[in-house]
């Protein structure tokens, strides 16, 4: 491995670290104060495309390492869709079976993805009703799966595996120190899993205990895959709100039109959640004025175009000949 | 605390576990996601699809009492065993099983409580994928209980005369008139709102987050007190097609323990479509 010269002898040695951190990248034209640095960490450079790697990783290593998993006894996952692209092509590149149960309204593009790396995959209509403890269905089937065949599977679960917190405790908080130099006074993040902000708040608040920890999530009934509003937090068991300063609230359709701005002014080819919570950014920018800001961007567009055509119609225009 | 009206119709995770394998006892899975049962089911357990098994595939009704029996005989349940339904969604589609099993007159029928959901996250408790080994029987339906199924006129008349309970159980966006239907499905109306004179009170209200009904102290506060359901009335409830209400209905005739409630399984697809009706948004 030369991170130098970045010639690898396997993707694997791409995976981020402090020694070779994903890029962060400032945000030039649209602040709303001078005295307050932006910087994006552009996860989608991570070599499986997404802020996931990271925990995928160090899930996958750790069933590795308690002989958990096997060339006859694969994984199964409840995934939007990224956790699963990036554990089901280091899974099958290390020669285990991949199973990706994946909500109905995961854009296509991401479905295929999995396919494409190799997953088989199971699709459940996860939102017929509002009710309370039941709109998880791609996580309860994914359970019986591991319930029922044992022998085949073994759900890393990263709504509960510590393991995702303590992937971005070792890699994504001291990237970030590191980065920074130590000047960092905001962190940006949304909510999934919650393994990013617990991890990343961990770590940095440990080097410096006022940094101010902003999570950014979606308005209620949202469209924003892989992300989570508070309501749903239930079904995630690595919340931890002291660890969390302020938690913002965006209306939804603002994650695609802010994605749409970072594409078009900042060459940025940023996703829906990155857009969220650019948006949440400058919110808290408008009002503390100064400072140093590192937001992590889970994801890039590509994988959204369905999305962004369902959100902004206009892009679907004279795409016919 | 108050008790249920008819704790009877309801057993625990913990029930089912010590029961499991006793000749007279079958269990039947009965899901939204009909990919649920395939996945894992509790031991010895049935899978129904609603969508083929449990509707006419001909016309818009419940299944024959032919069919109906035919299903159970294939199945192995005998009129005098004890079934238990579960399913996913806390017991969405398994209420409609349970519905359905009283129309046709079997007697000791319940409810698993907390549904697949609570047995799933309950680490002594068993999942496999072996479909159970069945000796058929000759099923006969004990009788026939159209008494628990509320037709068109009776709707039409509760709507105008105030002399009986209307409960909506759709979801409030539903209920106002927002959405038609939650959103991907295909069974739908012309037109959006509710039936007039109809209280909202959506399904899930009556649950718990770990799937487990409400105690009958919370259930009375929320349909009686809150909602204003009248106990001395009869009930209807409604949904879009019927499933979400018989979870409802349940509620109300079992665990709340109203004496007349019926379940409107025509719904929202079938008044929402009707010319001239009606409709309150």
């Amino acid at each position: 491995m030369n991170h130098q010269m970045r010639v690898y002898e396997s993707c694997f040695e791409l995976l981020p670290s402090e020694a070779n951190p994903s890029p962060m990248v400032r945000i030039n034209r649209p602040s709303p104060s001078p005295e307050f640095t932006l910087y994006a960490k552009l996860e989608w450079m991570n070599p499986f495309g997404s802020v996931k790697d990271r925990a995928a990783w160090a899930m996958l290593r750790d069933l590795e390492e308690r002989g958990e998993v096997s060339p006859t006894r694969g994984i199964v996952e409840p995934t939007s869709g990224n956790t699963g692209i990036s554990l089901a092509a280091m899974a099958r590149a290390r020669g285990y079976h991949m199973r990706a149960v994946v909500p109905n309204r995961v854009p296509l593009e991401k479905k295929v993805l999995l396919k494409i790396v190799g997953a088989e995959l199971d699709v459940v209509n996860d939102e017929l009703c509002p009710a309370p403890g039941v709109g998880d269905g791609s996580i309860n089937l994914a359970k019986t799966h591991a319930k029922a065949q044992r022998d085949r599977y073994v759900m890393p679960n990263q709504y509960e595996n510590q393991m995702n917190i303590r992937a971005h405790e070792t890699t994504t908080g001291p990237e970030i120190w590191r980065q920074t130099e130590g000047r960092i006074t905001h962190l940006f993040v949304s909510l999934g899993t919650c393994g990013t902000v617990t991890g990343a708040s961990r770590f940095l608040r440990g080097k410096k205990p006022g940094v101010k920890v902003i999570a950014v999530q979606p308005t209620e009934g949202h469209d924003v895959p892989g992300l989570r509003n508070v309501r749903q937090l239930e079904a995630t068991k690595l919340f931890d709100p002291s660890l969390i300063d302020e938690i913002l609230e965006v209306d939804y359709e603002l994650a695609y039109t802010r994605a749409l701005d970072l594409c078009r002014t900042e060459g940025m080819l940023a996703g829906p959640s990155s857009g969220l919570i650019l948006e949440g950014a400058r919110r808290i920018i408008e009002r503390d004025r100064a400072g140093f800001g590192v937001m992590v961007f889970p994801d890039n567009v590509f994988k959204y175009v369905s999305n962004m055509i369902k959100h902004i119609p206009d892009l679907a225009a004279g795409t016919q000949a | 605390m108050a008790a249920y009206a008819h704790p009877e119709v309801l057993v625990e995770t913990d029930w089912v576990k010590e029961n499991l394998g006793k000749p007279n006892i079958k269990l039947i899975e009965i899901d939204v996601d009909t990919k649920a049962y395939d996945a894992g089911h509790i031991p010895g357990a049935v899978g129904f699809n609603w969508q083929t098994q449990l509707q006419d595939q001909v016309r818009r009704d419940i299944i024959s009492k032919e069919a109906f029996e035919k299903l159970l005989s294939d199945a192995g349940v005998s009129p005098d065993d004890t079934v238990v339904l579960y399913g996913d969604n806390n017991n969405w589609f398994a209420a409609y099983g349970f519905w359905l099993f009283k129309m046709y007159g079997h007697r000791d029928v319940r409810l698993m409580n907390g549904g697949r959901v609570k047995w799933l996250n309950e680490p002594d408790k068993q999942l496999v994928t072996d479909r159970p080994a069945i000796k058929p029987t000759q099923y006969r339906a004990p009788a026939i209980h159209d008494e628990y199924r509320a037709r068109l006129p009776e709707v039409m008349e509760a709507s105008g005369g105030g002399r009986m309970n209307l409960v909506d159980v759709r979801s409030p966006d539903e209920f106002t008139g927002k959405i038609i239907a939650p959103p991907g499905l295909n069974e739908t109306a012309q037109r959006a709102g509710h039936i007039p004179g109809a209280r909202s009170v959506p399904w899930s209200t009556a649950v718990n987050a770990d799937g487990t009904f409400k105690s009958a102290d919370d259930l009375r506060s929320i349909y009686l007190n809150q909602a204003g359901v009248d106990p001395n009335k009869d009930t209807i409830a409604y949904c879009r097609i019927g499933e979400r209400s018989s979870h409802t209905w349940f509620v109300l005739k079992y665990l709340v323990g109203l004496n007349n409630v019926k379940n409107y399984d025509g719904s929202w697809t079938e008044y929402g479509n009707l010319i001239g009706a009606a409709i309150e948004r």
